[in-house]
């Protein structure tokens, strides 16, 4: 077995393909607190529970990059793992609080590709979407992925 | 104040001064730059840590051999990672106060970070203007810059929040 999939390269997409990806996630508290504090966000509305609960919200909030981070994830074995480097976001939303114990599931779709000497660059889309079917996090997403290895055609 | 019994009472909390932390919306000013506090070295064990439980199955960010394969000198620090502590040192500055993201935009990667590279972060006001549906809060757009110590820019981003005004809020 290689160290990343065969299928996952550049020529493997097409524009407007769009992909379910195949794990979701709980979100739950430890990891939304450790890593919310990892990255030293110092905002109570993701530390202080007592205080959160005389708020609309009534509880801690998961921190939106650690969502989008976790979904962002969830869609990187698929779009990812043959990248060369990551080049950028853009139009990065969060549509809908997420609370410690939602559940999210990633979803994609190729909205351009671009083909470069050193491979290609594509631009996805990503969606966020909780256990009540709401889009919680979408943003755009801008990877250049290296082209199969000569002779590793698909 | 009185002793209660054999022990000395605790005091009374309520007359301690709240230390203050965050800026409202009429703190903020078009061109004002804030150099953010702290800066975060970021190692081996925080990029691994934060990659694996954000399931961000790249070798890069995960296989220090297959990164050196690749070119790299180390395991490469996952690039969400590096935005997401740029937000979280500048969080006291610009939105602790209170008041969601509405957006971030044009996040630019434009160098790799390596494991035990220093990450500091300065931010500018772009924009500010009132919400028209929600009278206690503006909203305000800032462009944030991430560098390394040896002033090598990593991301550039802008992002946009809800700020509240003063009296309102956390």
């Amino acid at each position: 077995m290689n160290i990343t999939g065969n299928d996952t390269y550049f020529e493997d997409f097409e524009v407007g393909q769009r992909i379910k990806h195949a794990r979701g996630t709980t979100i739950d508290e430890v990891e939304n607190q450790m890593l919310t504090k990892l990255v030293m966000n110092t905002a109570s509305g993701h530390w202080n529970e007592h205080a959160m609960k005389d708020t609309p919200f009534g509880s801690r909030l998961v921190f939106g990059f650690i969502t989008a981070s976790m979904v962002i994830g969830l869609a990187t074995q698929d779009t990812g793992e043959n990248a060369v480097k990551e080049l950028g976001f853009d139009k990065i939303r969060f549509k809908k609080p997420v609370f410690h114990g939602d559940t999210v599931y990633a979803y994609t779709e190729v909205l351009d590709m671009k083909s470069t000497q050193d491979g290609g660059i594509i631009t996805f889309k990503h969606w966020g979407v909780n256990q009540k079917e709401e889009v919680v996090f979408e943003g755009e997403r801008r990877v250049l992925l290296k082209k199969h290895p000569v002779g590793n055609a698909s | 104040m009185q002793a209660k019994g054999p022990f000395v009472s605790d005091p009374d909390f309520s007359t301690f001064k709240p230390w203050r932390r965050g800026n409202r919306f009429e703190d903020f000013e078009v061109g004002q730059v804030f150099t953010h506090h702290w800066g975060r070295t970021l190692t081996a064990g925080d990029a691994t840590l934060f990659a694996s439980v954000a399931h961000r199955y790249c070798p890069l960010y995960l296989n220090a051999e297959y990164a050196k394969s690749e070119g790299h000198d180390d395991l490469v620090v996952d690039p969400l990672l590096v935005l997401a502590t740029a937000i979280g040192l500048s969080v006291e500055d610009l939105s602790e106060a209170g008041g969601p993201f509405l957006g971030v935009n044009q996040v630019e990667f434009e160098a790799p970070l390596y494991p035990g590279d220093t990450l500091t972060c300065v931010s500018e006001v772009l924009e500010k203007r009132e919400s028209e549906s929600r009278p206690n809060t503006g909203i305000v757009t800032w462009r944030t810059t991430g560098s390394k110590q040896d002033g090598q820019v990593v991301v550039r981003y802008s992002r946009t929040n809800l700020v509240v005004k003063q009296g309102r809020g956390a």
